[in-house]
């Protein structure tokens, strides 16, 4: 060990989110009585530890060196900007989500197990944290090993709905057997290569005597378990089931937190292990051994495909909204396709336009469900006339996931279909466009039945309080102003490119 | 074939046959007894590998732990003695294409790879240096495992306590 105190200097957001977990346990125990206080020390400690990686803006450099002579010093995790816009954009979520679980009567009813709620979702945060810096293998496992853990548990929270254990124990052993595979692919690597860390893999992948084929299945294997994570096309079945089994506050967690990790992840360890350099218009080149553009294509083609055409026949807007995640990670995989610095972009301008709107839809769907205890698509029927502020809200989060102006989706879009067009993959380009145009369809029908069926008088009249009416203006405000005035999450993005390379 | 040869033999024997019963058995205690004679075979094959510390932690925790506290489960939870495990097969023709197809590119992989070896002597005992590395380059992993069996603590309080209604 070589660096010990700069390393623990480099990690101090990783190390706040830990100190939090603990005085949460703690806490837990000393207010037994009362626990009011808990969610107030966990707000704090998200607003701590949002500070402290704002404060890494900026700074680069390897943390926990290997003191190894024979090679050369790579840390386990790379402290750069890419790493600090997706903390940022994990602590974001996680703030709106202790709000969410504020709100929500699910959440509020378990209330003496509320301390170990909070410190599951710090558990998550942990895991997330240490996915989207880390550059070592035995780091990027045990880290998606921390968040599932936690995100297993969350899932199936509210015990007293079956749906909510069905949802925990698919997500086990989907999980399982996902990270079981990849740790598997990860041997094979490391019995080809002699070391876990992706810097050494990359320089040493690229000598003649690497059976490419072995390579191959074990790149399939990693594949295989941050698909799952991202949950694209072979391994997205568990994503309906637990989504609408999870309390929503988690699914809402799940749909944007989680997801956001597993693409760090992914951009993080396709571009350390597979580019060789990157020239001066930012275009990315691979080394030689492993085709990753017809696979990502194809993968990111059936992802969205499968997400949009699934989503027709939805009738649980929760489910619905499970599908229309899956379709939103198949156009995120398209920027990743580019293999350029344009495509980064895209997909970084994405992540922030699809933290607000599909965090805002979710934030509905929990309101309504709140108080008509379901999320069936027909007790939406006439919600627009009884409870204007919630459908009109809803009806710009639903826009923006389709991707029309004025809102933030669309230049979401934009910008990953310019990327796809100026890489010359026009036909590529040309499918996501299609489905959009498909993914319209189930968008709009949740706005039918909100505007076009005339409330009877089991509409329900839902007035949130006034804390939930900013929570929603604060989501549906930037998701309209994002859509005209979008030049700071351009220029935020732009900003945000330093993956830590060779 | 050497003695060496021989050993392996035995012990990958011991611990297919015992996985196979783990599997096929229709009764869980039956199930939980092979399992083990599995992990006994495995720990086996990691001694003749040379890697004694971790044949150690493999009974350890494996047979002495783990193992345990599953047969105790079985027992004390009256209901699951006597259930009948369904251990049928469905879907027998795409099932064995996907298995036949994944044995075959593993097997493609073991033999045609060319491993890694370094030179050198296989070290005398190896408690040591896992030590040291765990403390030094990889004390981040150390520390971070530790976090990850609290949240593994409390997330298993939080599923074995009852609801109230």
């Amino acid at each position: 060990m070589t660096n010990l105190y700069q390393s623990i200097l480099l990690i101090l957001p990783e190390i706040v989110v830990s100190s939090v977990l603990i005085i949460l346990v703690l806490s837990d125990l000393i207010f037994h009585k009362d626990k009011r206080v808990i969610p107030f020390i966990a707000g704090l400690g998200i607003i701590v530890t949002g500070a402290f990686v704002i404060n890494q803006f900026g700074i680069t450099g390897f943390a926990f060196q290997t003191s190894s002579q024979t090679v050369r010093n790579y840390g386990m995790m790379a402290i750069d900007s890419f790493g600090v816009f997706f903390k940022l954009i994990v602590t974001a979520s996680s703030l709106l989500i202790l709000f969410f679980s504020h709100a929500s009567n699910e959440i509020q009813k378990t209330k003496d197990r509320l301390g170990e709620y909070y410190a599951l979702i710090f558990g998550m945060i942990l895991g997330m944290f240490f996915m989207i810096s880390a550059t070592d293998m035995i780091l990027i496992y045990l880290s998606m090993e921390m968040m599932s853990l936690s995100s297993y548990v969350l899932a199936g929270f509210t015990k007293l709905r079956d749906r909510s254990s069905e949802a925990s124990l698919k997500y086990l052993i989907y999980g399982a057997v996902s990270s079981g595979l990849m740790l598997f692919g990860i041997s094979i690597v490391y019995g080809m290569t002699g070391s876990t860390n992706l810097y050494v893999i990359n320089s040493l992948i690229q000598a003649p005597q690497i059976n490419l084929f072995a390579l191959s299945f074990a790149i399939v294997l990693i594949f295989a378990g941050i698909g799952y994570k991202i949950s694209s096309a072979p391994f997205h079945f568990w994503t309906p089931d637990v989504y609408e089994g999870a309390p929503i506050t988690i699914t809402a967690f799940l749909s944007v937190a989680s997801k956001a990790a597993g693409f760090a992840l992914l951009i993080r360890f396709i571009k350390t292990t597979f580019v060789s350099y990157i020239d001066s218009n930012g275009s990315w080149t691979l080394i030689n051994v492993f085709d990753w553009k017809p696979i990502l294509i194809g993968i990111s083609i059936l992802t969205m495909t499968l997400g949009n055409f699934s989503a027709l026949w939805q009738d649980n807007l929760k489910r619905m909204l499970a599908y229309s995640s899956i379709a939103h990670a198949g156009y995120l995989l398209l920027g990743l396709v580019v293999f350029s610095n344009q495509g980064l972009i895209a997909i970084l301008i994405y992540f922030i336009v699809y933290l607000l709107m599909n965090l805002g839809a979710f934030l509905i769907v929990m309101l309504v469900a709140n108080k008509t205890g379901s999320e069936e698509i027909d007790d939406y029927n006439g919600l627009g006339y009884t409870s204007p502020l919630l459908a009109v809200s809803f009806a710009i989060f639903l826009i923006s996931l389709t991707g029309l102006p004025p809102t933030a989706g669309f230049i979401g879009k934009l910008y990953l279909f310019i990327a796809l067009v100026d890489a010359k993959m026009i036909f590529v380009a040309v499918i996501a466009l299609l489905n959009s145009v498909v993914s319209l369809y189930y968008y709009i029908r949740v706005l039918k039945h909100m505007y076009l069926v005339k409330p009877t008088e089991s509409t329900a009249t839902v007035v949130p309080s006034l804390n939930n009416r900013i929570l929603v203006l604060a989501l549906a405000a930037p998701v309209l102003i994002f859509g005209i005035y979008f030049a700071p999450i351009v220029d935020l993005a732009k900003n945000c490119l330093v993956i830590l390379g060779l | 074939m050497d003695f060496y040869n021989i050993i392996f033999f035995l012990f990958a024997l011991i611990t297919i046959v015992s996985a196979f019963i783990v599997v096929t058995s229709r009764n869980i205690i039956y199930s939980g007894f092979s399992l083990l004679f599995t992990f006994f075979g495995v720990a086996g094959i990691y001694v003749l590998l040379g890697s004694d510390f971790i044949a150690v932690v493999q009974i350890m925790v494996y047979v002495g732990g783990i193992l345990i506290l599953i047969l105790f489960g079985v027992m004390l939870t009256n209901k699951i003695v006597d259930v009948e495990i369904r251990t049928g097969a469905s879907h027998m023709l795409p099932a064995a294409i996907g298995v036949g197809i994944l044995f075959g590119a593993l097997t493609a992989v073991m033999v045609f790879t060319g491993w890694k070896s370094e030179p050198g002597l296989v070290p005398q005992t190896t408690t040591v240096d896992i030590g040291k590395l765990l403390i030094t380059d990889y004390v981040l992993i150390f520390e971070l495992l530790a976090m990850l069996l609290l949240v593994a603590l409390i997330g298993a309080a939080t599923i074995a306590r009852r609801e109230k209604e």
